[in-house]
């Protein structure tokens, strides 16, 4: 180590955190202790490890922050990081890293791996996990809850004649009585009939702890088509089985944070976009899992899958005559929370 | 000159400026930010305030007045406790507004209750760590002071609950149903906006009001007023505009949908319409919310003086309109990777439209840190437990 390569002291600005006036001073560092000398002789000394050492940096002061009270700036950065690399600072390994560009495009890199494999794999498993060991009474009270909220705001009472709503009831539980053999005992669930919104037109969805709600409209709609009302209701308790409610819940509100961190102090409104857009992923996926749900149980119930075809051609109609045949472009498919018809016409034409 | 002590050759009656120099580099703040992230994903969060030290203490080191920059002396274990146990609240409050209504509403009531004293806490830590010139800065608001700056919010929000309340457990989602219920939620979400501006201003002075360096302890003149007269211009700001692209759309409607046979006329109504409000509301914040930055910090800031010490803040609207487009538009087109860089644009331009002026010579007037109050329970409290509420 030679003396011109390396200048053993350098000079800073020390202020002893009870006055503002600054002391010009020379630092030095000898036998693992930091001193502080002025014109007229030693100013101050510490152990180097107590010193709050600045890290390496290209932009900014350096600053000494001292035990107790008092710092020291160095304004010469560049000659800061010789006076400190000739003596032997230990340089941490995240204060390595993030000097390197290197080093920083393979952190880059593996951020958004683990930012796609944790949206892919890890979140949904964790979920899952997590899902499945809230107490079963948690998550049919969230069910009861949301039920009331919505026969508040979007469900009246059925109009369906009872006779009918026993018909669909029975037609049902044949279905899952002849399935449980194949797949299983079914999770608790309920068959609930309510008169929809003009709006929510024919539909069927799925709360926690087991409530199958379908609106007269479905019904309705489905009057000669059992197996394919059934295929629905089917449909519906895989999302049930699955917990996707919850697991939906969970995953987006995840998803929420992480955008959050990413882009949040930027706008708030920019964090939400993303994090639409990868819940509707999620939405997709479980829809999936929903209709192999739904192709298993028919199958096992010996009803054609292909029941379901005719359901959808039929939704696709009324939703093509409501547009009132206009050439319009739907939204692209990453906007929908189902996967598109056709798919899922292929899926149970199969 | 005495480069090491500023002003010192100058006599008392002598008027000093300092404009604020901000030194940060993109380029280098995204080398930070990118590090930190990975190691937040890696560790699930755990390393949030190790990094959120780093950040501070980089822009501390990079903000620097009359020669001298700042610097952060914050603990990041003391931070990581403040984390744990905010982390611990917000899950708490996510859980029991998941659960059931009534445990939500408990928690949100003692959210509310503990949120002033929160804020405090995070004030103390933040400017009792950051230092310039060796001294610490320090903040010396008091909890009820705290209290009364967020009076304004509560006031209306406690409002808001109780009614819910009262108007009986779910009923809230129905009351627009009933003329009495209704009504009752109209005039307190009037009341919420027109407090809007009040809890501005009260919340700027009690923050600006409890700033204190060495001998010089801040105080603030801002009128309600005139926070009121700039919210007011801000939504005109933003109403003019919201009204171009919705003539824009509406001229395009006009011409289109007659060309277009019925269904899908409506169709093509239905899109347009869409794509108006879209449109409206994102140029309408687009050009209020730097419109009320800009006024919001030259007002806070140039009525903030302590006995010696003033500020003058002069940031226009123009250039931070135009950064905040370009932020956005990079953002978007990198997928967020160039938000470091949006953050350091923006800290340049709103610190350095800041000069600080000092009336004599600074040494002196900051004076002892020893003569600085004592308020040893809340500053330990604040202390012990590193809140630090903003980003």
């Amino acid at each position: 180590m030679s003396a011109d390569a390396a200048p053993d002291a350098i000079d800073g600005v020390y202020f002893d955190g009870r006055s503002a006036r600054g002391q010009a001073v020379q630092l030095r560092v000898q036998q693992g202790r930091l001193h502080l000398h002025d014109a007229q002789g030693p100013v101050l000394d510490v152990p180097v490890h107590a010193v709050t050492w600045p890290e390496r940096l290209r932009h900014g002061q350096r600053q000494l922050l001292l035990p107790e009270a008092g710092v020291v700036g160095v304004a010469d950065g560049p000659a800061f990081d010789a006076w400190a690399a000739a003596w032997g600072r230990q340089v941490g390994l995240v204060e390595r890293w993030q000097q390197s560009w290197a080093w920083v495009l393979g952190a880059a890199s593996l951020a958004v791996a683990l930012l796609a494999s944790g949206w892919r794999w890890g979140l949904p498993w964790a979920a899952e996990v997590l899902v499945h060991r809230l107490p079963p009474a948690l998550s049919a009270n969230i069910g009861d809850q949301a039920l009331a909220s919505l026969d508040r705001q979007l469900l009246s009472a059925s109009e369906l004649p009872a006779a009918r709503q026993a018909e669909v009831q029975r037609q049902f539980a044949d279905v899952v009585a002849r399935a449980t053999p194949v797949l299983g005992a079914p999770p608790p669930h309920r068959v609930l009939f309510r008169r929809g919104t003009e709006a929510l037109g024919p539909n069927a969805f799925a709360l926690p702890g087991g409530h199958l709600v379908l609106t007269d409209a479905l019904v309705t709609m489905l009057e000669d088509q059992p197996a394919a009302l059934s295929g629905v209701l089917a449909h519906e308790l895989g999302h049930v089985q699955h917990a996707h409610g919850l697991r939906l819940a969970v995953q987006s509100s995840v998803v929420g944070v992480v955008a959050g961190l990413l882009v949040g102090d930027v706008s708030s409104v920019l964090a939400t976009v993303p994090t639409v857009l990868l819940s509707l992923g999620y939405s997709r996926d479980f829809e999936r899992e929903a209709d192999a749900h739904a192709r298993t149980m028919l199958e096992a119930a010996g009803l054609p899958p292909s029941a379901m075809v005719a359901f959808f051609e039929q939704l696709e109609a009324r939703r093509a005559s409501e547009r009132g045949a206009s050439r319009l472009p739907a939204l692209p498919i990453g906007f929908s929370s189902h996967p598109a018809d056709a798919e899922r016409i292929a899926f149970f034409r199969r | 000159m005495d480069s090491v002590n500023p002003g010192r050759d100058h006599t008392p009656a002598q008027v000093q400026e300092w404009p604020v120099r901000f030194t940060g580099s993109g380029s280098e703040y995204f080398r930070i930010w990118i590090v930190n992230l990975l190691l937040i994903l890696v560790t699930l969060g755990l390393y949030v305030p190790f990094a959120k030290q780093r950040r501070i203490a980089y822009f501390c080191a990079n903000t620097r007045v009359a020669d001298q920059a700042l610097a952060f002396h914050g603990d990041p274990w003391r931070m990581f406790r403040g984390f744990v146990l905010l982390g611990a609240l917000a899950i708490v409050y996510g859980v029991a507004s998941h659960v059931a209504p009534v445990a939500g509403l408990v928690a949100f009531v003692v959210l509310c209750a503990a949120w002033p004293a929160l804020w405090r806490a995070g004030l103390q830590f933040r400017l009792g760590n950051t230092s310039w010139r060796g001294l610490r800065l320090a903040f010396t608001g008091d909890l009820p002071g705290a209290y009364k700056a967020m009076l304004p919010v509560f006031v209306p929000l406690m409002a808001f609950v109780a009614t819910s309340v009262l108007l009986g457990p779910g009923e809230q989602e129905s009351a627009s149903a009933r003329p009495t219920g209704g009504l009752i939620v109209i005039a307190l979400v009037l009341l919420f906006v027109l407090a809007v501006p009040l809890s501005m201003a009260a919340t700027r002075r009690y923050q600006h009001g409890g700033y204190r360096l060495g001998r010089q302890q801040a105080r603030i003149e801002l009128r309600n007023r005139s926070v009121y007269a700039t919210c007011a211009k801000a939504v005109g700001v933003a109403i003019v505009p919201a009204m171009a692209v919705a003539a824009v759309v509406g001229i395009l409607a006009a011409m289109l949908v007659p060309a277009v046979a019925g269904g899908a006329g409506q169709g093509l109504t239905g899109l347009l319409l869409g794509l108006g409000i879209g449109l409206a509301y994102f140029s309408a914040a687009v050009a209020s919310v730097p419109y009320l930055t800009a006024r919001l910090q030259n007002l806070a800031w140039n009525g903030t003086r302590s006995e010696a010490l003033a500020f003058a803040s002069q940031l226009r609207m123009r250039p931070l309109l135009w950064l905040t487009l370009r932020n956005w538009l990079l953002v978007v087109l990198t997928l967020g990777l160039y938000r470091p860089f949006a953050v350091v644009a923006t800290a340049r331009l709103r610190l350095e439209a800041v000069t600080l002026i000092c009336h004599g010579d600074l040494v002196n007037l900051l004076g002892d840190a020893a003569s600085r109050p004592a308020d040893a329970t809340g500053e330990a409290a604040g202390d012990f437990f590193g809140f630090d509420l903003g980003l």
